[in-house]
């Protein structure tokens, strides 16, 4: 398949570019590392004053905060650059040089910009899951770690479905420059259950934006307290999901070419 | 040659009536230019409201589940904190040390030098002028957030007055604070770590992540050495707590004094980074 | 010497370049000790400007005029020599020299961005603390002038790059300054808008007695504003003086590029050779002989694109070279 060759090189260009620069490497992980110490000094905190949140002990809040982490790594180091990168295209014009390559233009700009030194949060969350799970007592069933890996892929396809919608809405609105502050903001509510929540938060943070199925499903499998049909049903709105965004890209495309003649 | 206009030589009285001039001037232009920003302005300050909902929905739960309170806050007392803490947020967002880096790099440093005036006034002008719109987006986000949440409310007109005065200072010191770490970017491109480090200790010290009292007592102790605590929770203790005349006045003084202070390290700063700038230019 | 507008004696300008090789070895060396190398960007001018003149600065890319400009206004510090604009030492940024001086550089944006020009004007109103009556009566003079009237009514963003220009000139002279600085004004402009810009610095200057220092490595915009011409390369003056004499060497010839089907052939009958690249031949030739050479090469040679261009100020400087060490 030529347009994902074409995507990997994009990435490789990418990545050989990041590598250039050692020092942002030192810089992402102090910020990733403190990042991580107010959220568990956040969490040394609550606990002082409670034994359980919303049914969630404290190491399985640790689960939550490192699964944050991986979904952080992966949106900052992948899904935002690329998405950001459409925004500013689409105002400046410049999209036209990604639509006139022959190869798929969703896939294009979605792959083809990349933060490596982002991505350290992953690694930082998968040690902090880690750690949750000892606490928690150790094993992890064959069963909870696939569920776990699944819901991790659904997380991040959804998560890359709002984003791009988010993206496509620049061909009509141009200027999106507060997109990162305002995701950063909701995004943080995945810190915690989000059983806490008032009931409109709570479905807002489920369909409207993904964190639900983005973190605490994740976190629940890794925990063991997924059910199946939860799984499922992630699945499914993936599905429905992935098909309305692009959709959506293909109509915003269509405005924007119809626009530009 | 012919003489400029503008080169009477102003007494301090004329001199002070122009700087007067330029903050107005000044501020009327950043309503303006904010005017046109609304929606975008908008969702930055539902980002921005995110953070405290986030905490507020947490305590609240713990409260609930604790027998209806947290050393000694109910969930109405965490709803009025937090809800008030949106409103020193909006007045305490400042020109961050990123924004010093982009104007080194770019240039509009340069044109700012050229001018007979301070850069520093047209940041704290610039900024002032956009509170005034600010204010008013910030509005139907607190009636909202007070429906919703059913915060506690027990204020008196003197708290309110301190309150309205204590919004600025909370404002005048993070804005030096923040410039002063700036000014590193005139030495280094990597403030980033820095200021990171800041907002971090300001987190903690300052009631930005949870009311002090929550927080282990050498806490505590600590941020009443440091000019965190006058930057978040004086401002929102003015109307949420229960101080006497006279500790709302000691907590304006204290304000006062960081501001200050905050002016003097600037101040001092400011001169080796313009030596250093000027060496180099762009 | 205090009444000049513009003194300059000795005038040093040393930056240390840091500087790597390239690898990976080099790069962790190169993060324990740094190596630099010292690069002299302006290496000993010196002149005088009296009130009112205007002068142009006339050099490659870094030759170091944009380098001198910003010593002169106070945005970089001088490594060595003497520099004094209207009495005062730039670099100490005194109040009173700022609001007598202005810097206008070529691309770049000091206007509010979001908003008409209208408003940046009044910032730079209150910014100068220019009386509002000398102010209004200005701003009308400098709009009408320019003809930018209906331009500054619209937000700064809208207006494309000539039309910015014209604003940002207009709004850098509101405080009436007695001496401007000139950073590649016409840069990126077409011919049309540099004309106009060049008209209306002349006729500012007229009216204001405002002295002028202009830089640009176009040869038109010194000709058409400059009575005085100072050379500049490699950070030292090569020529300053009257800019009819400069003149007369550049305008004797022309360069003509021409892409031929075949560029082998022996073309010195045409114009001196001064360059061969493949099919692409650059000759040199008298001005007056231009049109006939032209006409020849494409009756004569199969043409396929033929461009006839002023030397590039390289070879002007080349000549002033050579001319010095004739006379």
């Amino acid at each position: 398949m030529t347009t994902l060759r074409v995507a990997l090189l994009h990435l490789r260009i990418g990545v050989l570019n990041d590598l250039q620069y050692r020092v942002n490497f030192a810089l992402q992980v102090l910020q990733s590392i403190l990042a991580v110490t107010v959220g568990l000094i956040v969490f040394q905190l609550v606990f002082s004053h409670t034994t359980e949140l919303n049914g969630w002990s404290h190491s399985e809040l640790l689960a939550i905060l490192g699964v944050q982490a991986v979904m952080a790594g992966v949106v900052h180091a992948v899904i935002q650059p690329n998405m950001m990168r459409l925004s500013e295209e689409v105002q400046d014009g410049k999209l036209d040089h990604a639509l006139t390559k022959p190869v798929d233009a969703q896939m294009l700009i979605s792959v083809r910009q990349v933060q490596l030194w982002q991505a350290v949060d992953i690694p930082i969350g998968a040690v902090i899951i880690g750690f949750a799970l000892a606490r928690l007592g150790g094993n992890v069933g064959v069963l909870d770690a696939l569920a776990f890996a699944i819901a991790l892929a659904f997380g991040a396809v959804l998560l890359y479905c709002f984003w791009l919608v988010l993206a496509t809405g620049s061909f009509w609105v141009i200027r999106m420059w507060f997109l990162p502050e305002l995701f950063e903001g909701i995004f943080q509510t995945g810190r915690f259950p989000i059983g806490i929540y008032p009931d409109w938060l709570r479905f807002g943070i489920t369909f409207l934006v993904p964190i639900a199925f983005a973190i605490t499903v994740p976190a629940e499998a890794v925990t063991s307290r997924l059910d199946w049909q939860t799984l499922l049903f992630a699945g499914l709105f993936t599905v429905a999901a992935f098909s309305f965004s692009r959709w959506f890209w293909r109509f915003g495309l269509r405005h924007y070419t119809g626009a530009s003649a | 040659m012919s003489a400029t206009p503008s080169s009477e030589k102003l007494g301090k009285v004329g001199r002070l009536r122009s700087l007067a001039d330029f903050y107005v001037t000044t501020m009327r232009t950043e309503i303006q230019t904010q005017f046109q920003y609304r929606a975008a302005t908008y969702m930055y300050l539902l980002g921005m409201v995110a953070e405290p909902v986030i905490y507020l929905v947490v305590w609240s739960t713990i409260a609930d589940s604790s027998g209806g309170e947290v050393n000694g806050l109910t969930a109405g007392d965490f709803a009025a904190y937090y809800i008030v803490w949106t409103l020193v947020r909006t007045m305490n967002i400042v020109f961050t040390p990123y924004g010093w880096e982009w104007r080194i790099r770019n240039g509009e440093l340069s044109g700012q030098l050229l001018r007979p005036l301070h850069p520093i006034h047209y940041d704290v002008a610039q900024f002032a002028g956009g509170k005034i719109p600010w204010l008013f987006y910030y509005l139907p986000i607190a009636i909202v957030l007070t429906l919703v949440f059913d915060p506690t409310f027990d204020v008196r007109p003197a708290e309110i007055a301190v309150f309205a005065i204590a919004i600025w200072g909370a404002y005048l010191i993070r804005t030096f604070n923040q410039t002063a770490l700036g000014l590193v970017c005139f030495w280094t491109t990597r403030v980033g770590a820095l200021f990171s480090l800041y907002i971090v200790l300001e987190l903690l010290l300052s009631g930005r992540l949870v009311p002090l009292t929550l927080m282990p007592d050498w806490v505590q102790t600590l941020a009443w050495f440091l000019p965190f605590r006058w930057t978040f929770y004086f401002p929102i203790e003015t109307l949420v707590g229960d101080l006497t005349n006279a500790e709302l006045l000691a907590g304006l003084g204290m304000q006062l004094f960081w501001t200050l202070a905050g002016i003097a390290v600037f101040a001092l700063v400011w001169r080796f980074a313009i030596r250093r700038y000027t060496a180099v230019g762009n | 010497m205090s009444d000049q507008a513009v003194h300059v004696d000795g005038l040093l300008k040393i930056f240390d370049v840091p500087e790597r090789d390239e690898g990976l070895k080099a790069a962790t060396k190169s993060l324990v000790r740094r190596k630099t190398r010292e690069v002299r960007a302006v290496d000993g001018i010196s002149f005088d400007i009296t009130p009112g003149e205007i002068v142009g600065f006339l050099g490659p890319n870094g030759a170091g005029k944009t380098t001198t400009l910003k010593m002169l206004s106070g945005l970089l510090y001088v490594s060595g020599g003497e520099a004094r604009v209207l009495g005062h030492v730039p670099s100490k940024r005194e109040r009173d020299f700022l609001r007598r001086i202005a810097l206008v550089m070529g691309n770049r944006n000091q206007l509010q961005w979001d908003l008409p020009a209208l408003d940046s004007f009044e910032l730079n109103r209150a910014i100068y603390q220019i009386p509002r009556a000398d102010f209004l009566a200005l701003r009308d003079e400098l709009i009408e002038l320019l003809e930018i009237g209906d331009l500054v009514r619209k937000p700064v963003r809208q207006l494309s790059l000539g039309e910015r220009m014209k604003v940002e000139i207009v709004g850098s002279l509101l405080h009436r300054p007695a001496v401007l600085f000139l950073d590649e004004p016409t840069i990126g402009l077409d011919v049309t808008m540099q004309k106009r810009i060049r008209e209306f610095v002349a006729e500012y200057r007229r009216r204001h007695e405002a002295t002028v220092m202009l830089t640009s490595h176009y040869m038109a915009d010194v000709e058409a504003l400059c009575e005085r011409v100072i050379v500049i390369h490699h950070g030292k003056i090569l020529f300053d003086g009257d800019l009819t004499a400069l003149a007369s060497t550049v305008a004797a010839w022309k360069t003509i590029a021409v892409v031929l089907e075949n560029g082998a052939g022996d073309l010195s009958a045409y114009g001196e050779v001064i360059h061969r690249d493949g099919d692409l031949v650059t000759l040199r030739v008298a001005k007056a002989d231009t049109a006939r050479v032209t006409a020849r090469l494409l009756a004569e040679q199969d043409v396929l694109d033929l461009n006839v261009e002023d030397p590039p100020i390289e070879d002007v400087i080349e000549l002033v070279f050579a001319r010095e060490a004739v006379e």
